[in-house]
């Protein structure tokens, strides 16, 4: 029985990895535009679940760190001149220390309080990106933005080459990832999440890993704002408002947090329920609603209980 | 293996389904059109109202139909919400172009989607013509798909800030404006004209989109005993901006003038005409034919709004193209489409370069005054 | 001074309504551990109802009022009763996520509901008062007073009534009061209710102001959201005052400092109050 399972487990991911490979030879620019955006929420989605699924906290602020990661990387590039491939690392590293020296004194707050911190502090940061006109270009946009200059040949200035980049940076991601949550460092927060206090009375500086995790969360979306940046070249502070980090909790949420896979099928859904439901402009986000809160009735688990519900033969 | 099949089902209609978006919409006895604008979010009321206007335009046309090559077509709209978003846009534009097979495309509404939208249209060489973007980079320097029929706040503003300082002789100025491309791009054009004449802009104040308290800027307003003062937002805020100026004194002293939005119908309604009783606003179109305007109202059950007219004038100028063109291919429509000179609702369309600008029409802004409730143009 | 004073005047009354959404939402909260992110569109579902009342059915202001606060406790009640129910009992890890993804798939079900079924464009609430006071209309002030009422209310409820006594129980200790046999389906459901009443009665004070709109949840539901964090789960009277100074801060801020980060300052304020105590300024230590 155990074999089996697993082995169909490995040929959907296989199927699936098939599948993101071809897409931009079998589908239309239309498509791929789409599967790039849900491979960017699945980043986004697996990057906050190492904080808020697997460290605990419940955070409301990822898309702010989403927006610094482009807005950095898009200024860099802009005004210095710097080659995309060094202020995409750059960008990630430095909003990997800004939540680092944000995240000392906010984790220091428990569970609610904390939630509301966040929700502010993303919604501020919305506030900064609208209002500095001379820097981002406020509600007039930051455009221009050039694509990742070629290497190895290759031109970025395309869909496929960026969609492949895209994906490649999306797997790397996940893998570093996986690693992290199965290694001792991820065994670690999970007890902390669990039971704080006795893990600080076994001796584990909380603060420490708590930092961290938050901090990794934060800086990955920072790479992914960057990828973002240069991909769509036009960046509006309208991307990165409270909604969006409420839709990057809603993914990772009704995908099942603290599983890693689930808040990237999570993503993967919602965006996909989202696009085949354009036709309907005024209801799409009604029956959005309706179908999460259906999908939630049934599995409270999320997706990923429904998954591990269909695998199990129930 | 039964587990197995149920994994190999889920993926497989998923599969197809995504697949299926992809195949393009087959031969049709329609002409495909797209219409991409806010339909949720605090910007939907442009979308509602482009799309009311884009309505009438329709039953207009599709009654005698679009004859082209012996052929009598009618006119099919596909329509998508853009919630103001560069993003939502940008997917609604490549949907319609790559899955329905649009000829042509109607919006955007926002500026910062339009600024996304116009290299599209290039890259897909499909025409586009935006309902009501205004700031300046949408159309300078351009696209060669890309089309606007209202003028951008840098034409704007100097065509209308004579007629203000003539009029009013200020030597102050305030400005409220929501915090989004066009008003802080239409509040810094016309700041800048007002100089020139040496008006000096002694309060500068911002708001989000969506706020309905004003009190705490119209104190500081008050307090700086300005002469006039320029509101820039939509009707709701608009209609709050006025009541609350009214209910704290600052239209004793302070002229009140409005962006175009506070020159329509839908203002008075929201705000009471005792409230904008005496204010003005910026306007970009004339008398509107009675029966027009009558229309909506039975149509709709809703007041006249300028974006109802941009929209109906926009099909109908997509229409004409198509027509005139003889010919369903994009790329000839947007060539017509440069061609095409007639007198639409809003006033004279005729797409130019010129001043940097590329494709984009002359309209000369004017004033109107609101007087027991009806909208009385000036000069 | 005349500037000064006037802001405090606007802060008091705006905050007078993020003081109401937050003192449902404390209740809720504090009981529940679920922020009921929902209420933000139970108000704007009252709004509307309140006006409907107003301008279909003719019925006075008051009345309006009631409607406005039944529809938002029975939409809370019924969110509770069928929904967010069926996630307390199970013991899997998580529930809490559940019931908070539940809040906020609500809010936006009937916020772009009211979007879809009264388009967005704004209904004008007809005014129910004439006249003012020193620059404030008479409604403007009548938000205040109306707070200030339904506040003694909820407080009296809370304090002398055997219910009352019931949800204080609950919220400080969930386990000891159902062993103490209070029962928790009973106090859940006044919970809700009562927070949708509130909702509702601050959505409907506010109409006349503002006009009635899908999106005038999103700003008071994020304002309250502060409160209640700000208040540190504590008494009633805590809420008020932090309702309060928040409106009377942002005022401020918006007037001295900078009023394109009006909306912002409740950051600040959080961030401040927070590390000077960061239970909150009437949190329970």
């Amino acid at each position: 029985m155990l074999s089996s399972t697993l082995s169909a487990n490995r040929i959907a991911l296989a199927i699936i990895f098939i599948l993101l490979l071809v897409i931009p030879h079998i589908a239309s620019s239309y498509i791929v535009y789409v599967v790039i955006l849900a491979i960017l929420f699945s980043m986004l989605t697996a990057s906050y679940d190492l904080l808020t699924g697997y460290a605990g906290p419940l955070s409301f602020c990822h898309a702010a760190f989403y927006g610094l990661g482009a807005y950095t990387s898009a200024l860099l590039t802009l005004k210095t001149g710097m080659s995309f491939w060094l202020a995409l690392p750059i960008s990630g590293m430095s909003v990997f220390l800004f939540a680092v020296v944000i995240g000392y004194p906010a984790l220091k707050l428990r569970g609610h309080y904390f939630a509301v911190t966040t929700f502010f502090f993303g919604h501020f940061m919305y506030l900064v990106f609208l209002n500095t006109r001379e820097l981002t270009g406020g509600p007039l946009g930051l455009g221009e933005i050039q694509p990742p200059e070629s290497i190895f040949g290759i031109d970025f200035s395309g869909m496929t080459a960026n969609y492949y980049l895209i994906l490649i940076f999306g797997i790397l991601m996940v893998g570093f990832l996986y690693a992290l949550v199965n290694s001792g460092f991820g065994r670690l927060i999970v007890s902390i999440r669990e039971n704080e206090d006795l893990a600080e009375a076994v001796g584990v500086n909380t603060a420490f890993f708590k930092v961290l995790a938050f901090s990794i969360s934060a800086g990955l979306a920072g790479i992914t704002g960057s990828l973002f940046a240069h991909f769509f070249r036009l960046l509006h502070p309208s991307t990165f408002s409270w909604m969006t980090s409420e839709m990057i909790v809603v993914m990772a949420l009704v995908g099942g947090a603290g599983t890693l896979v689930g808040p990237i099928i999570g993503a993967g859904v919602v965006t996909f329920i989202l696009e085949v439901m354009r036709f309907a402009p005024e209801l799409r986000f009604v029956i959005w609603a309706i179908l999460l809160i259906a999908i939630l009735v049934i599995e409270p688990r999320g997706l990923a209980g429904i998954y591990a519900r269909i695998r199990g033969g129930k | 293996m039964k587990h197995f099949r149920k994994v190999m089902l889920v993926i497989t209609v998923m599969a197809m389904v995504l697949l299926g978006l992809n195949t393009p919409g087959f031969a049709a006895k329609g002409i495909k059109i797209g219409y991409t604008a806010p339909f949720t979010g605090s910007a939907a009321e442009f979308g509602v109202n482009g799309w009311r206007g884009i309505q009438l335009a329709l039953e207009e046309i599709n009654k005698k139909g679009v004859i082209v090559g012996g052929k009598k077509y009618t006119i099919e709209i596909k329509r998508y919400d853009s919630i103001c978003t560069p993003t939502d846009g940008v997917a609604n534009v490549r949907k319609l172009a790559m899955q329905d097979r649009v000829v042509a495309i109607l919006g955007d509404h926002c500026s910062s989607v339009c600024v996304a939208i116009g290299p599209l249209c290039d890259e897909f060489k499909i025409p586009g013509i935006t309902i009501e973007c205004a700031a300046d980079k949408v159309t300078k320097p351009g696209h060669e798909f890309y089309f606007r029929m209202r003028p951008s706040v840098g034409l704007m503003a100097p065509l209308i800030t004579p007629t203000i300082v003539e009029k009013f002789k200020p030597k102050s100025a305030a400005f409220l404006v929501v915090n989004d491309d066009y008003g802080l791009g239409l509040a810094s054009a016309i700041a800048t004209e007002l100089d020139k004449f040496g008006v000096k802009t002694v309060v500068d104040e911002t708001f989000e989109r969506g706020n309905t308290d004003f009190t705490v800027y119209l104190a500081k307003i008050k307090k700086a005993k300005v002469d006039i003062l320029f509101y820039i937002g939509v009707t709701p805020e608009g209609a709050m901006i006025l009541k609350q100026a009214k209910e704290f004194g600052v239209t004793e002293r302070t002229v009140l003038i409005g962006s175009e939005e506070m020159g329509e119908m839908e203002l008075v309604s929201l705000a009471g005409p005792e409230a904008a009783e005496g204010t003005y606003a910026v306007s970009l179109w004339g008398a509107v034919p009675a029966d027009f305007a009558e229309r909506v109202e039975d149509r709709f059950d809703a007041p006249m709004h300028y974006a109802v007219i941009f929209g109906y004038d926009a099909l109908h100028v997509v229409a004409r193209a198509i027509e005139s063109a003889q010919s369903l291919d994009p790329v000839k429509i947007k060539d017509a489409m440069k061609k095409i000179d007639y007198e639409a609702l809003e006033g004279r369309i005729k797409f130019e370069n010129f001043e940097g600008y590329r494709n984009q029409c002359r309209f000369v802004p004017s004033l109107i005054q609101w007087k027991d409730g009806e909208r009385v143009p000036l000069k | 001074m005349e500037i000064f004073l006037m802001q405090l005047g606007s802060g008091l009354i705006i905050g007078s309504v993020y003081a109401l959404v937050a003192l449902g939402l404390n209740i809720i909260w504090s009981i529940t551990d679920i922020p009921d992110f929902a209420q933000g569109s139970f108000y704007v579902i009252a709004a509307y109802a309140g006006y409907f009342a107003v301008t279909l059915a003719g019925v006075p202001f008051l009345v309006a009022l009631l409607v406005g606060m039944c529809v938002g406790a029975a939409m809370s009640f019924s969110c509770e009763r069928f929904l967010y129910r069926r996630w307390r009992e199970r013991t899997f890890r998580g529930a809490a996520r559940v019931q908070l993804l539940c809040a906020i798939a609500l809010f936006f079900l009937f916020a772009n509901a009211a979007n879809a079924i009264w388009t967005s464009k704004a209904k004008i609430f007809p005014a129910y008062l004439k006249g003012s006071l020193l620059g404030f209309s008479y409604m403007r002030i009548n938000v205040l007073l109306a707070a200030i009422i339904l506040f003694v209310l909820v407080y009296l409820f809370i304090m002398k009534t055997k219910m009352g006594k019931a949800i204080r129980a609950a919220s400080m200790d969930l386990g000891m009061a159902q062993v103490l046999g209070i029962n928790i389906d009973t106090v859940n459901s006044i919970v809700f209710a009562m927070g949708g009443a509130l909702s509702g009665a601050a959505a409907v004070l506010v109409s006349p102001l503002y006009s009635v709109f899908p999106t005038m949840g999103d700003l008071p539901l994020l304002k309250a959201l502060v409160v209640v964090i700000l208040g540190g789960f504590g008494s009633v009277a805590g809420i008020l005052i932090c309702g309060l100074g928040l409106g009377v801060a942002e005022a401020f801020g918006a007037t001295y400092i900078s009023s394109a980060y009006q909306h912002g300052f409740a950051f600040f304020v959080l961030i401040l109050t927070l590390l000077l105590r960061p239970k909150g300024l009437f949190g329970r230590v």
